[in-house]
């Protein structure tokens, strides 16, 4: 196990997003998710202050995933909503995906102005796959929003949520 | 001494004004310095060296016209003078002009011998115009003046060698190294003349002697250049006496850059073995040396690359296996081109093909493919998806390479969607829509490519020349704008200011296949003009290198330039800018039709509307800071460190750029001598060496219609030996009978008889034209390409145009082996010749292209592209809410 761990860091980087390599995003988006992003969503995730949280994945240097998210401040709480995390199916179950949000949380529990106190998503309520992934990584389910899909069916979606450790001793 | 003449004495007064003008000209103080000329003026308005100074000095100020005036009454009015002389060389050298310059300056030295400036001058001038008679004399009359200086030791040595005396050049070393006192330790400059004078013997062929002297300076650290000393040494070694000694001396400079081929051929030629001539005796023992290299330097890959390539195809499989396994794994995108040249050899092509084959089928299942050598041990099962990845794009390249497309795009496609985001598989799916006749296609899958990595320009530039071909000239500027310099005046302006031979040549072709002729030859025309800003640059370095010592570099700097007119480019651009001479020159009504039919009203308005926007910017950046050019091609850097390094002191002459007057190249579609135009753009070519068969049926077109016969024949000989059968040239050989048998005179004797002589070795046969055609069409029937030409040829002849006709579908037959390029030629052949069958020949070429666009109407297209050209039917557009 130790030794898949120590291949994996060598084989997947992580990479900022820029203008440039938006268009890598684009297309990734488009054959991973069932939902066309606006253009408010391309320009949310190049804002500097997300820049440890919105990374394009790269697998022996081909960009194979992406993880993006955004920072929401409400009463005195800072939390990270995450918007699309995806990796292209040919290179899922080798533990890029886990390894990947694992770089994300420690980069929320090591962020400073803000603290980060917690991690949020939604999973559509048909993916079980996408939930045991979530809930092998510390979130636990929160509840259910009906109709959150507006396009897509079913329509429902889990709200999983973890804290996030050493967030709070500020 | 001669006495000086009444007319350019002056009272004393005006002579020491006069000294003074010359200082203040030497310190650029050129307000004070017309000053000065001008008070001298006033009192001898004849006196021709005033005159000459205060027109240099007017030309400096930027008062080129009437600086040149005032020099040329100045040289009248004192024919033997040298100032004058001088004056008007250093203006003639200003204006590049190198021939009359130098035609100045020799004037001038017959006025003042020993004069050191215009000494130097004249050398570097001799040096340009490549005239080494009279510049060794100069080279020796300046050392006579001026032993003491190094450098012109030196210079002397390499006037001899340039005029090919290597034992003076020898001997003016051999005399300037004995001379030498207290040359410090380590010293670069003493090196490389040393490394020089190394050079000098080898070249001469006294190997010890070279040798020796190498050796002793390379011990006394004389020569710190140590990787210069090993090669020297090993070339030289070889060359004496194959064997142990060259042998060590190849293996250490393979020990010390394992990665350089050269010196692997290097190794084997002291082995009496030619790498790249072998012979199948060669063959085991080289192999099994390779492998010995190969061992001892595990990280280099050029050992087993030259394994490849060496290995019979017996012990080819395993080898390139391994070889094949180890790059796929590592994802090596060059694989395909790095293996390219073994295919080669077709059971080698075959080899590839089947085991390439057998890792796709085995990593689609998502294994490793079972007889993974132990050196590649180091794959572990999570590599299967990059692996698949990149051999689905090894084989794609591999069968697109070997003619058959479909399969490579069904591969690409199944790559594609495995991973969407490698952008070499949208350039690749690109160059195979290329290769099939679908230019919107392959523009749109480039362009693809390209906005996955907008910070590549590699992407940047193939999707802008991706989109010329297309003829979307606009659209490629925008592209082309992404990476250019913001405050140029266009994305072209700053990519010709940069060099780009690329962006020239492409949107200069993109323009002739649209009939925009007059674009076209001004693309052409500026291809020219960078060619000779590169034969200009090495001005410089005439002065500046024997300065600074670097001889070695700067003889090759000379070989190069000697060779510079045979770029590809160039040719390319010579050759169509004299095709479309030519056919402005066979129908004179071309011009204006171009002209008439180019530009629509839409279009004249839109080039309105970038004519001003261009006079807008030019007019922003003359408010702004002057014009500056902060980015420069590396040449052009290089040739600016040199230029500013020269304590030349005649900087300021050099022409301005000046406004373009013709920014349309509608004066060059229109000029009365198309004919001298193109030959003026093919002369430089005429002396080089060209296996470029195009050019010289170039040659030919344009000799011919000048009356040059003899210029054209000696153009169908040298066709003749690159190709004795081409279809180009077998129409320009009956072309040339017929027009030469029509003649009321046959030109006169000895260049009529040469005509005869060249023309008998020609002709295979005494037959008529006629026959001689057919039979050609016979012995090439298979061969569209020789169809065509055996068509041209009948028209030629007069044939009817059913008949040429006739001939022209024969390419459509099933026997014929037709490419795309070809069928292209035909087509536009019957459009040329206005014939009824046109549309036939296209609706068939249509069909057996089922998967190119080029054979469809422009309504076709637009169907097929509705949605505009970038976002043709097989591409998804891409639309957010």
């Amino acid at each position: 196990m130790t030794s898949t761990k120590k291949s994996l860091s060598s084989k997947v980087t992580f990479a900022s997003l820029t203008p440039n390599n938006l268009g890598t995003v684009r297309k990734l988006n488009t054959v991973l998710f069932p939902i066309k992003y606006s253009e408010q969503f391309y320009s949310e995730i190049l804002l500097p202050e997300v820049e440890d949280f919105c990374k394009l994945i790269y697998y022996n240097d081909i960009p194979v995933g992406t993880i993006c998210c955004r920072l929401e401040s409400k009463d005195n709480a800072n939390n990270l909503y995450l918007l699309t995390m995806g990796i292209l199916a040919p290179y899922r179950s080798l533990g890029i995906g886990s390894y990947s949000i694992d770089v994300i949380l420690q980069a929320a529990a090591t962020h400073s102005k803000p603290n980060i106190d917690c991690i949020y998503l939604h999973v559509q309520v048909s993916n079980d796959g996408a939930k045991h992934f979530y809930e092998r990584h510390g979130f636990k389910e929160k509840g259910i929003e009906e109709a959150y899909y507006k396009k897509i069916k079913p329509s429902g979606a889990w709200i999983l949520e973890r804290q996030i450790e050493g967030s709070n001793d500020g | 001494m001669t006495p000086t003449p009444a007319k350019r004495a002056l009272p004393s007064k005006e002579s020491t004004l006069f000294r003074e003008l010359l200082n203040l000209y030497e310190t650029r103080q050129l307000k004070k310095g017309q000053k000065t000329a001008d008070q001298i003026l006033k009192k001898f308005p004849e006196h021709g060296e005033t005159l000459c100074m205060k027109g240099l000095i007017l030309t400096h100020m930027g008062k080129r016209e009437e600086g040149l005036e005032l020099v040329k009454k100045g040289v009248r009015l004192d024919l033997t003078s040298h100032i004058v002389w001088h004056v008007f060389g250093l203006i003639q050298k200003g204006e590049k002009n190198y021939e009359e310059a130098l035609k100045s300056y020799t004037q001038a030295l017959r006025f003042d011998k020993d004069n050191l400036n215009i000494l130097r001058d004249a050398a570097h001038l001799q040096t340009q115009l490549r005239l080494h008679d009279g510049l060794v004399d100069t080279r020796f009359l300046l050392l006579k003046l001026r032993p003491n200086l190094r450098q012109n030791w030196i210079g002397l040595a390499l006037a001899y060698h340039l005029n090919g005396n290597l034992t003076e050049a020898n001997k003016v070393l051999e005399q300037y190294e004995r001379s030498l006192k207290n040359v410090p330790d380590y010293d670069p400059e003493q090196s490389d003349l040393l490394l020089y004078h190394v050079r000098v013997l080898e070249e001469r062929g006294d190997l010890p002697e070279a040798l020796t002297l190498l050796d002793t300076n390379a011990k006394s650290r004389a020569i710190v250049d140590r990787v210069a000393v090993m090669e020297t040494r090993a070339r030289i070694l070889s060359k004496q006496e194959p064997g142990t000694d060259a042998e060590q001396a190849w293996r250490a400079l393979i020990e010390r850059n394992p990665d350089n081929t050269s010196y692997y051929y290097g190794f084997f030629s002291s082995k009496n073995t030619d790498l790249g001539a072998l012979t199948d005796a060669d063959r085991p023992n080289t192999l099994h040396l390779l492998r010995e290299l190969s061992l001892q330097n595990p990280r280099t890959l050029t050992p087993k690359r030259l394994e490849l390539t060496v290995a019979p195809v017996g012990d080819f499989k395993p080898l390139v296996n391994m070889y094949l396994l180890q790059g796929l794994n590592k994802g090596i995108p060059s694989l395909f081109v790095d293996l390219k040249p073994l295919y080669h050899d077709n059971q080698k092509l075959a080899v590839v093909e089947e085991l390439v084959e057998g890792y796709r089928q085995v990593l689609e299942e998502g294994r490793l493919p079972d007889e993974f050598p132990d050196a590649v041990a180091a794959i572990s099962d999570s590599d299967v998806p990059t692996m698949y990845l990149w051999t689905l794009y090894f084989l794609a390249q591999h069968f697109s390479h070997t003619n058959r497309h479909s399969r490579a795009l069904s591969l690409l496609s199944t790559a594609i969607s495995h991973t969407p985001t490698l952008p070499e598989l949208h350039t690749l799916r690109g160059r195979v829509l290329k290769r099939l006749g679908d230019p919107y296609g392959a523009s749109a899958a480039v362009n693809e490519a390209r906005l996955l990595d907008g910070q590549d320009r590699f992407l940047n530039t193939k999707s802008a020349k991706y989109k010329l071909r297309a003829g979307l000239v606009e659209e490629a500027s925008d592209i082309f704008g992404l990476f250019t310099k913001k405050d140029a005046v266009s994305p072209g302006a700053d990519l010709e200011e940069m060099q780009s031979l690329l962006y020239l040549t492409e949107e200069g072709d993109a323009h002739r296949r649209q009939g925009k002729l007059h674009h076209a030859l001004k693309k052409y025309h500026a291809v020219r003009k960078v060619f000779e800003e590169f034969e200009d640059d090495q001005f410089d370095f005439h002065g500046y290198s024997l300065r600074k010592f670097t001889i070695n570099i700067y003889l090759n700097l000379l070989s190069w330039e000697d060779q510079l007119w045979s770029h590809p480019a160039y040719i390319h651009s010579a050759v169509s800018a004299s095709q479309i001479y030519v056919r402005l020159f066979d129908s004179p009504s071309l011009a204006n039709d171009v002209l008439s039919t180019g530009l629509s009203a839409e279009e004249e308005k839109k080039a309105k509307k970038k004519a001003r926007k261009a006079q807008q910017k030019q007019e922003e950046l003359k408010k702004g800071k002057p014009f500056t050019v902060n980015r420069r091609s590396p040449l052009k850097h290089a040739v600016a460190a040199a230029a500013a390094a020269a304590s030349n002191e005649d900087k300021g002459l050099e022409l301005t750029p000046t406004k373009d007057e013709d920014p349309d190249g509608i004066k060059l579609l229109t000029s009365p001598e198309p004919l001298e135009r193109a030959w003026k753009l093919l002369s430089p070519l005429l002396r080089l060496p060209i296996n470029n068969i195009d050019l010289w049926i170039s040659i030919y077109d344009v000799a011919v219609r000048r009356g040059k016969y003899l210029q054209a024949v000696r153009a169908l000989s040298h066709a003749k030996a690159l190709d004795a059968d081409h279809p180009e040239l077998h129409v320009r050989y009956l072309h040339f009978q017929k027009l030469y048998g029509s003649l009321p005179l046959p030109p006169p004797a000895p260049v009529g008889t040469v005509i005869s002589n060249a023309m008998a070795t020609l002709a295979t046969d005494e037959m008529s034209s006629e026959a001689y055609n057919v039979q050609y069409l016979q012995r090439h029937s298979g061969n569209a390409g020789a169809v065509l030409g055996a068509a041209k040829a009948l028209q030629i002849l007069g044939g009817p145009r059913d008949e040429v006709e006739g001939i022209l579908f024969g390419v459509l037959n099933p026997g014929v082996d037709l490419p795309l390029k070809t069928a292209l030629d035909v087509w536009s052949f019957l459009k040329d010749t206005s014939s009824p069958r046109v549309n036939e020949f296209r609706l068939a070429c249509d069909e057996k292209f089922n998967l190119s666009t080029v054979f469809k109407t422009p309504d076709e297209l637009a169907v097929m592209y509705s949605q505009g050209p970038d976002t043709p039917i097989n591409t998804r557009a891409e639309i957010d809410d």
